[in-house]
């Protein structure tokens, strides 16, 4: 009888450790594993982002084109170093009135062309 | 049979003897693997950290400008043009500010140096479609003055008529303005906005002078608010237009409106490029002034230029009109040039200029231009 009601109460005891881990997985997981897939697409739309508002070559080819020579030659990348067009192209943002995002491009058109 | 056995021996004996020293390097080659490879990764961290400053410093200071020589021929003169220097100053401090200076060096008529501060302000890059200018800036009414007028950039000699000092034209503000950008649907529009001194008159022997440059204190209380909008509705067409009100006064006199009304366009289809500008400045008449009357100042040009692709020849024309109050002092031109380019910010320029100016003044007479120019 004693021995019966030990395993009986083991059986209990391992039914409800079985059910308890059971439910925190059915539960907890999925919540946990959404939580992750949240940050994860969060964190891929923030450098999604952060990526977009970096210069880009071709769209800096394409503003190059259309802005620079409205007023003046095209003046050659090589002309300075990479370091040194920053403050060129910050000047010629004010002049022109490009966007931040337009100078960005340039700059990165510019020195990846240099 | 036995050399045989011997060598079959000798053969078995050499690959374990190999084995054995390869098992045993193993670890040690391995060991040396990593290590490798962890030295280049730390190369390349610091080979990409190195580009990384060396393409974007947080301060950069850089020498920027443009200078030329030149010689004018007419009936009563000829003479080599002194050699105008311009340098500007750029000082960025990463993607905050950018502090700008030009100076522009040349002599005078009897010799002396003259230094101007043709701008100098401090900007501000508050985000992607604003710019916080504040100090002395270029007039941003019209184009002409902003962005066309230093000699590199010019396609003639000489500046259009009424856009030069004494003209028709602002030259420059001394106050705060916005400036900047956007897309909207692709198109571009650029803006900017100002308040400032504004400018201050002069009697010059009995006429009216409106004096737009370098004007640090302002001559009344009231300021002078403007700006300029320009749109592009194609890639390749930029249209403008801009406006300037405050008031001004002669010293010691009450103030008067003054206003001033701008429109430029640019085009660049395939093979041409037109550009042209029309400014009023208008300062209303004062009751009790010693020059009491109404003034009002009109320029505009338009001008046409054409690269002979891909030679390095360039021919520019370019017609123009000044009306300054007294109309008996209006001036017209029509300028021919003929330019080569050693490079791109390097032009030689050749024009032939026919001008129609009060009869017998310096201002009627036709004369041929040379001038060398570089922008750096």
């Amino acid at each position: 009888m004693t021995i019966r009601h030990t395993l009986q109460t083991f059986n209990r005891l391992g039914f409800a450790i079985v059910a308890g881990v059971g439910f925190a997985v059915l539960v907890w997981s999925p919540a946990g594993a959404q939580q992750s897939q949240k940050q994860m697409v969060q964190s891929a739309k923030a450098t999604a982002g952060e990526r977009a508002k970096q210069g880009d070559y071709l769209r800096g080819l394409k503003a190059w084109e259309q802005n620079c020579a409205r007023c003046h030659n095209a003046r050659d990348p090589k002309e300075y170093s990479d370091a040194l067009w920053k403050p060129v192209i910050t000047h010629m943002r004010i002049r022109a009135g490009l966007t931040g995002q337009e100078a960005r491009d340039i700059l990165k058109f510019i020195q990846d062309s240099n | 049979m036995r050399k045989c056995n011997e060598a079959r021996r000798t053969i078995w004996g050499s690959a374990g003897l190999a084995a054995g020293i390869a098992l045993a390097a193993q670890p040690a080659i391995g060991a040396d693997t990593t290590s490798m490879q962890n030295q280049i990764d730390e190369l390349q961290r610091e080979v990409t950290s190195l580009k990384d400053t060396v393409k974007a410093p947080d301060s950069v200071v850089h020498l920027a400008g443009y200078g030329s020589a030149g010689f004018s021929s007419r009936k009563s003169d000829s003479t080599f043009q002194v050699f105008s220097f311009s340098p500007i100053f750029h000082y960025q401090y990463k993607d905050l500010m950018l502090m700008q200076a030009e100076l522009e060096m040349g002599y005078n008529e009897d010799g002396s140096t003259e230094t101007v501060l043709e701008y100098a302000s401090l900007n501000l890059i508050m985000n992607d479609h604003a710019v916080l200018v504040a100090g002395q800036f270029l007039s941003p009414i019209g184009q002409f003055r902003q962005n066309l007028h230093p000699a590199w950039i010019n396609k003639l000699p000489s500046k259009p008529l009424g856009f030069a000092d004494g003209g028709a034209a602002p030259l420059t503000e001394t106050g705060v303005e916005v400036r900047g950008g956007f897309t909207p649907g692709g198109h571009g529009l650029n803006y900017a906005l100002y308040v400032g001194n504004g400018p201050k008159l002069v009697d010059n022997a009995g006429e009216l002078e409106v004096e737009t440059e370098g004007n640090s204190s302002d001559a009344n209380k009231n300021k002078t608010v403007g700006g300029r909008i320009g749109y592009l509705p194609l890639h390749n067409l930029e249209i403008g237009v801009s406006a300037a009100a405050g008031k001004a006064n002669l010293p010691g006199e009450d103030n008067r409106n003054y206003r001033v009304y701008d429109v430029d366009f640019a085009f660049q289809p395939a093979v041409v490029e037109l550009r042209g500008e029309y400014v009023q400045t208008k300062v209303d008449s004062l009751a009790g002034s010693a020059i009491p009357d109404e003034h009002t100042w009109k320029a505009w040009y338009v001008q046409a230029s054409h690269k002979f692709a891909p030679s390095r020849w360039e021919a520019v024309l370019r017609y123009g009109k000044f009306t300054p109050p007294e109309k008996s002092q209006e001036l017209k031109q029509w300028a021919a040039g003929l330019n080569y380019l050693f490079a791109s910010n390097v032009i030689g320029k050749l024009s032939y200029e026919k001008n129609d100016g009060p009869v017998g003044s310096v201002d009627d007479e036709n004369r041929f231009v040379a001038q060398l120019a570089y922008g750096f």
